[in-house]
């Protein structure tokens, strides 16, 4: 019995313990919160949610960003609960937020459900990639944070810009076939995608007038230089933070398959924001055109 | 016990073993004896139950080895291995004492470790970890394990294989002769491999071994200098010691006496 | 002998005692650790007031109590997981990893993301955040017993034909994991590779109920293993001359890694270093028999992970960072550290 030591002495006191609390009613956290402040205290998970509620004016009630929330500059000093999909329960907890917005890759589910059960509501806001998706998601968040009105304004300014947007662009197509475009995601050396159809990058090249040369697959998949030569693009797109992660201009000429493409050989390499380009935010409208007009310029 | 092999025979990759045809009665001393590779350490891993037979049969008081489970042979055979590396770092009381992990009283455990300890000329490598001993003293205290586990049974059997080779001539005596007598106490047989003719004379009979096979099977004394001679090879000599006991000297290839 | 066995006696009881309290302080700075502040009066909510916590009183009971014990539980299951593998490999290299643990349990969590799409076709969200641990578990299970079963066909009597198979069936689950790797969409592969990364963020108190029984019912049967695997320990064959059942042996050790391992990777995913460090840690201040080495891996692995726990936790609130980065950069120093001691003491 003196060989059932230590730990076995902890742990049963720990379970004696456990055994009758654990069968009482379930505790609720949101009572502390409502003696904090009657104001609320917003958590906004996903860049999109930040740029919309700072575009609604109601920034000040945001209490915590994850780490993609980098627009505007404001919204880098607010505090931060770290990335999107591996967040901590206490962590959130701990900004006593009255609700939280998020985009739909917020998680691990397990950490999202304990804070759901201390009875704080989370909001989940899909944009599909689409730009109805980005008007709903504005006034989903109106609706949240009852700014209705503006929320009903920033719409309404968001399909006028669209509106515009698209007329441009068919005014003016491309000369020749639609350039298509490789989008490339490379977050390190080692690990470089491509994007097939489905994908938020796919849904930006399309809007702007552009193809995607990758279309035999859904999703991101890794880089294989036979499949990039075949589909020979015309451009690449990246991202300046996948631009810098794998070494800059140069280096990409020299990922497996890329020098013989089109694109590299003629140096059509166009570089955007990450989130700017992918965040389906208030900026949308302005990327699409942003990138048109890029892709544009280098095809005369 | 009566230990009897019947026809046993192996096969160990593409060399064939037996077959043996032997038996040991309880309390005989049998001395192995050949040249390297012949198959006497096969012979004692036979009967240790580390191969399978490839037929033939052992049978220990008259039931086949293989009706015995792990546990009941341990208690009236030990095995003496010739390789005594252990894995971690074990201390050597708990070595020996792991010689009676079967046994089904562990009343007097400690006095017999100890005792045990004694006998083997091991008492004082107590307390100190196995893997910082010599290979002699590591050879002891297998023994000193073995005679643990045979403590309290009689009429055993004690197999060994080439247990004195790493030691120096002043031990190999004592350690054979500690064997001697802690077989006789319990009336254990012994079954040992040796290297040395005059090792082997000590013992009551002798196995002689080539090629995988007994060839001889006599008295240990004087009288198998014939047989001796044509199973290593060489010119052996029987003069008599001081004490007027039997020893057998190599002739050295040139004539000159070693 | 009988002067050595008392002194003996003394030195192990305040070594368990010194592990005991040990311990339990370290579970007293951890829980009152943490993003979120709790103070002493959230104590005394705890134990006064019945129902419907308040405040901190709340995350204090609901989330970090369990967590913590969480961590004690797992990395106690770790520590013995990777005490009974090495004893069993005769190597102190060895891990349960060398078992299929981890592959069986990533394999499975890999097919049920990707082929069964993140287990959708449970209607809700409350039972799907059981799917995963489910399945990991079941993996780890089938894994340890496929390979015990191989082991025996192909190179029976034998454990280095066990570590043999192990390392083909390891090759194989990883096959099948950079199969399924390969054809998950983005979601599905953050998901897979975050679950590779190991987290007790998921702590429950159901989850720490059924470790604590796996825990109980566990050491329960290896007490009377102890002495057969330090029979082990002289080898295989000397074991089986000594009488004990090798092959059997066998088979209740992969059982008791297979169930506490699994469990633990279930919960956690793949949190590296415990159970390689937990007893080699032991070994060089307490010795190799068994009897010794098994439980206080327990009790180091346990309070090992309660530290890196807390650091991961607390370094970066309100974020967290992964915790097997703390496990090693806890378990490796101090491992060199106790080994440099070990080495002075020898000489």
């Amino acid at each position: 019995m003196s060989d059932l030591c230590h730990t076995g002495r902890r742990r049963a006191l720990c379970t004696i313990a456990a055994i009758p609390a654990a069968w009482f009613g379930k505790p609720t956290w949101a009572a502390r919160t409502q003696s904090i402040s009657s104001r609320q205290r917003l958590i906004c998970i996903g860049s999109a949610v930040t740029e919309i509620v700072y575009a609604l004016e109601a920034n000040d009630l945001i209490v915590g960003v994850d780490t993609t929330s980098i627009y505007p500059d404001a919204a880098r000093s607010l505090p931060s609960i770290g990335y999107s999909r591996t967040l901590s329960a206490e962590g959130v907890l701990s900004l006593s937020p009255s609700q939280i917005l998020c985009t739909e890759d917020a998680g691990p589910p397990v950490v999202l459900q304990q804070i759901q059960d201390a009875g704080i509501q989370i909001r989940r806001l899909p944009a599909h990639h689409t730009f109805t998706g980005v008007c709903d998601r504005v006034i989903a968040i109106g609706q949240s944070i009852h700014q209705q009105t503006r929320a009903d304004q920033l719409k309404l300014q968001l399909q006028q810009q669209w509106a515009r947007i698209e007329d441009a662009m068919k005014a003016k197509p491309f000369p020749n076939t639609t350039p298509r475009v490789l989008y490339i995601h490379s977050m390190n050396p080692s690990q470089v995608m491509v994007s097939g159809q489905e994908t938020n990058a796919n849904a930006m090249i399309r809007y702007a007038g552009l193809r995607n040369a990758m279309d035999g697959f859904r999703g991101y998949k890794p880089l294989t230089p036979e499949a990039v030569i075949v589909a020979n693009p015309d451009l690449i797109l990246v991202t300046d933070q996948g631009l810098q992660a794998i070494g800059g201009r140069s280096q990409l000429a020299h990922l497996p398959g890329m020098e013989r493409t089109k694109a590299i050989l003629s140096q059509k390499v166009i570089s955007m924001d990450a989130v700017y380009l992918l965040g389906f935010g208030p900026r949308m409208p302005e990327a699409v055109i942003t990138l048109h007009r890029q892709a544009r310029a280098l095809f005369g | 016990m009566q230990l009897q092999i019947d026809h046993a025979s192996l096969q160990l990759g593409n060399k064939l073993f037996g077959p043996f045809n032997f038996s040991i009665k309880a309390g005989e001393r049998i001395a192995i004896l050949g040249k390297s590779g012949a198959g006497k350490s096969t012979i004692v891993r036979l009967i240790a139950r580390e191969h399978q037979l490839k037929s033939g049969s052992i049978l220990i008081n008259g039931t086949s080895m293989n009706q015995y489970s792990s546990a009941q042979l341990s208690r009236i055979r030990g095995v003496l291995p010739q390789n005594t590396q252990i894995a971690f770092g074990l201390m050597t009381d708990l070595v020996i004492e792991l010689g009676r992990v079967t046994a089904p009283n562990k009343v007097n455990q400690e006095t017999i470790v100890m005792q045990a300890a004694q006998m083997a000329c091991a008492e004082h490598l107590l307390g100190r970890t196995f893997n910082t001993l010599s290979g002699g003293e590591q050879a002891r205290v297998h023994l000193a394990r073995v005679f643990a586990q045979l403590w309290d049974a009689n009429d055993g059997l004690i197999l060994v294989d080439e247990p004195v080779a790493a030691l120096d001539p002043g031990l190999q005596y004592q350690l054979l002769s500690t064997i001697d007598r802690f077989a006789k106490e319990r009336n254990h047989a012994v079954l040992a491999v040796l290297h040395d003719i005059n090792h082997a004379l000590d013992f009551e009979r002798l196995l002689l071994v080539e090629q995988g096979r007994i060839i001889q099977d006599c008295p240990a004394d004087h009288g198998a200098l014939v047989d001796l001679e044509r199973l290593y090879g060489i010119q052996l000599e029987h003069l008599r010691d001081s004490q007027g006991r039997s020893v057998l000297i190599q002739v050295h290839p040139s004539g000159i006496y070693p | 002998m009988r002067q050595t066995a008392s002194h003996f006696d003394y030195s192990t009881w305040i070594t368990r005692l010194g592990i005991f309290f040990i311990g339990l302080f370290v579970f007293l700075i951890a829980v009152n650790f943490g993003a979120v502040d709790i103070q002493s009066a959230d104590w005394l909510h705890l134990f006064s007031q019945q129902n419907g916590y308040e405040g901190a009183s709340y995350v204090l009971w609901t989330i970090r109590i369990p967590r913590v014990l969480l961590a004690i539980t797992v990395g106690a299951a770790l520590g013995i997981a990777g005490a009974l593998a090495q004893s069993l490999f005769r190597n102190p290299l060895a891990d349960p990893g060398l078992l299929g643990v981890s592959a069986g349990a990533s394999c499975s969590v890999a097919i049920g993301i990707v082929m069964l799409d993140g287990f959708r076709f449970i209607p809700t969200e409350e039972l799907r955040v059981w799917a995963i641990p489910f399945f990991a578990f079941l993996g780890a299970i089938a894994v340890c017993f496929c390979l015990d079963y191989v082991a025996r066909v192909v190179s029976p009597g034998s454990i280095a034909g066990l570590l043999l198979t192990g390392i083909a069936l390891n090759a194989f689950a990883g096959a099948v994991i950079g199969l399924c790797t390969y054809l998950a969409n983005d979601e599905q592969l953050r998901s897979f590779t975050f679950w590779t990364l190991g987290s007790l963020a998921s702590a429950r108190w159901l989850m720490v109920g059924v470790l604590i029984g796996a825990l109980v019912i566990g050491w329960a049967w290896i007490r009377t293993l102890l002495q057969d695997l330090n029979a082990l320990t002289l080898g295989e064959n000397i074991a089986n001359h000594l009488g004990v059942d090798v092959l059997r042996l066998r088979t209740k050790v992969i059982v008791l890694v297979a169930t506490l391992s699994g469990l633990a990777v279930a919960w956690c995913g793949m949190i590296g270093f415990i159970g390689l460090m937990a007893p080699n840690l032991v070994r060089i201040c307490l010795g190799s028999d068994q009897k010794r080495v098994i439980p206080y891996s327990a009790g180091v692995g346990a309070i090992l992970l309660v530290i890196a726990d807390t650091i991961a936790r607390t370094i970066a609130i309100p974020a967290e960072l992964p915790v097997s980065i703390f496990t090693a950069l806890l378990g490796g120093p101090l491992f060199l550290i106790l080994l440099r001691q070990y080495r002075s003491r020898l000489n």
